[in-house]
């Protein structure tokens, strides 16, 4: 990494691409603007964060915009529902290029204890995400060490080498088009389906058997 | 007999049903749904239960009859509350509304509805409350995984009606 005092050998134009790069980068990473799309209790530590006591202007990331098409980090703090998830992808999508994405507390990570089928089980199914915070809620400090992770992240990037050569093959690149990438992570049971679906049937649980009777199997992975 | 029994025996002269004693001590009538209707009437117009405070359902699989669904009805004036249940089998999983004498009643058969798939005979408006229209499913029933069915397929589903309300407002 290259700093801001003059230089005194070198000259080629790659040797400028980087020092653009380093800039850019400098500028980006100081001057993050989130997104701040409180879901549940986690929106509180979120707002706490913000605020004077833990005081994120020091990482200069406190200007919190309420229209996705100022910022350019996009917090999910909370559970996220199917019924939302539609619109956290559009926020996503309206947020300009470049864009970061961080995943505060379990629920957004994992699912998190709802483990429902109601609840989107980590929202890497429906974003790209950056950086993942533990904790139910992660106290402020966690999410600042989040952020100056995420910097730490952005200093490493290539933006000029993005203008010349075209945008890096990410698996997402907020093309406006929802893409559902199944999380394969998540521990399913065999037993979890649809009494109507064939396949419960071939797995051993006929139709109307006690709850009470069913074998656990929750921890079960799904081959 | 407590004063609540006895001006429920009052007003519900001549019906069939029975009191029960649950756990939690709320004074509970049994009944079926033939009755159903007429007991609500009285309730409200002879024991003065003013107010509906829930309705919703509770499932039994795999026992049957399957269904059981359960009113709460609340009196200002006696400072009293009553709670009828109705058992329904999951072949005729279908009980008369009641949103005609208390309208308020109306938003909580749609979730029983949406959620157990027990049909509310002549509510005015029985679409889905929660979940999208056209889903298949009732996810509070004993038998529907809790993982859900397809969750990608009830997300796009809810992108393509989200997105018609926007093209719609805009």
């Amino acid at each position: 990494m290259g700093s801001l005092n003059p230089v005194e050998s070198g000259g080629d134009l790659g040797f400028l691409a980087t020092r653009v790069d380093f800039l850019v980068n400098w500028g980006r990473k100081n001057s993050l603007w989130p997104m701040p799309l409180g879901l549940s209790c986690c929106g509180i530590e979120l707002m706490a964060m913000i605020g004077p006591k833990f005081d994120l202007a020091r990482f200069g990331a406190e200007a919190a915009r309420f229209s996705p098409r100022q910022c350019d980090l996009l917090v999910v703090a909370g559970t996220l529902t199917w019924k939302m998830a539609t619109a956290v992808r559009t926020i996503y999508d309206q947020m300009p290029d470049p864009k970061w994405v961080i995943a505060m507390g379990v629920c957004s990570s994992s699912g998190g204890m709802y483990d429902s089928y109601a609840v989107v089980q980590g929202v890497d199914s429906i974003l790209p995400v950056d950086v993942y915070v533990p904790g139910c809620p992660p106290r402020p400090d966690a999410v600042i060490d989040a952020i100056i992770k995420l910097q730490k992240k952005i200093e490493r990037e290539d933006p000029l080498g993005r203008l010349l050569h075209g945008p890096v093959e990410k698996a997402d690149t907020g093309s406006g088009q929802l893409v559902f990438q199944p999380n394969e992570g998540v521990l399913k049971s065999s037993l979890d389906r649809h009494a109507h679906d064939p396949e419960s049937r071939s797995a051993g649980v006929p139709l109307g058997t006690l709850i009470a009777e069913r074998p656990r199997g929750h921890t079960e992975v799904r081959p | 007999m407590s004063a609540t029994r006895e001006r429920l025996s009052a007003a519900l002269e001549g019906l069939a049903y029975e009191f029960e004693a649950p756990l939690d001590g709320m004074t509970t009538l049994a009944l079926e749904r033939e009755v159903l209707r007429e007991v609500c009437l009285r309730l409200k117009q002879r024991a003065g239960f003013e107010g509906n405070t829930l309705v919703t359902a509770v499932d039994h699989f795999p026992a049957e009859p399957r269904f059981e669904v359960v009113y709460q009805f609340l009196s200002f004036q006696h400072n009293d509350r009553v709670r009828l249940r109705v058992r329904l089998r999951e072949a005729d999983a279908a009980v008369p509304t009641i949103t005609d004498l208390w309208p308020g009643t109306s938003f909580s058969e749609r979730e029983c509805f949406d959620m157990f798939g027990i049909r509310f005979d002549g509510h005015p408006d029985l679409r889905r409350l929660l979940m999208p229209q056209g889903y298949e499913h009732h996810p509070l029933r004993k038998d529907f995984p809790h993982h859900g069915i397809e969750p990608d397929r009830l997300y796009r589903t809810w992108d393509k009606e989200r997105r018609k309300e926007w093209e719609a407002a805009r």
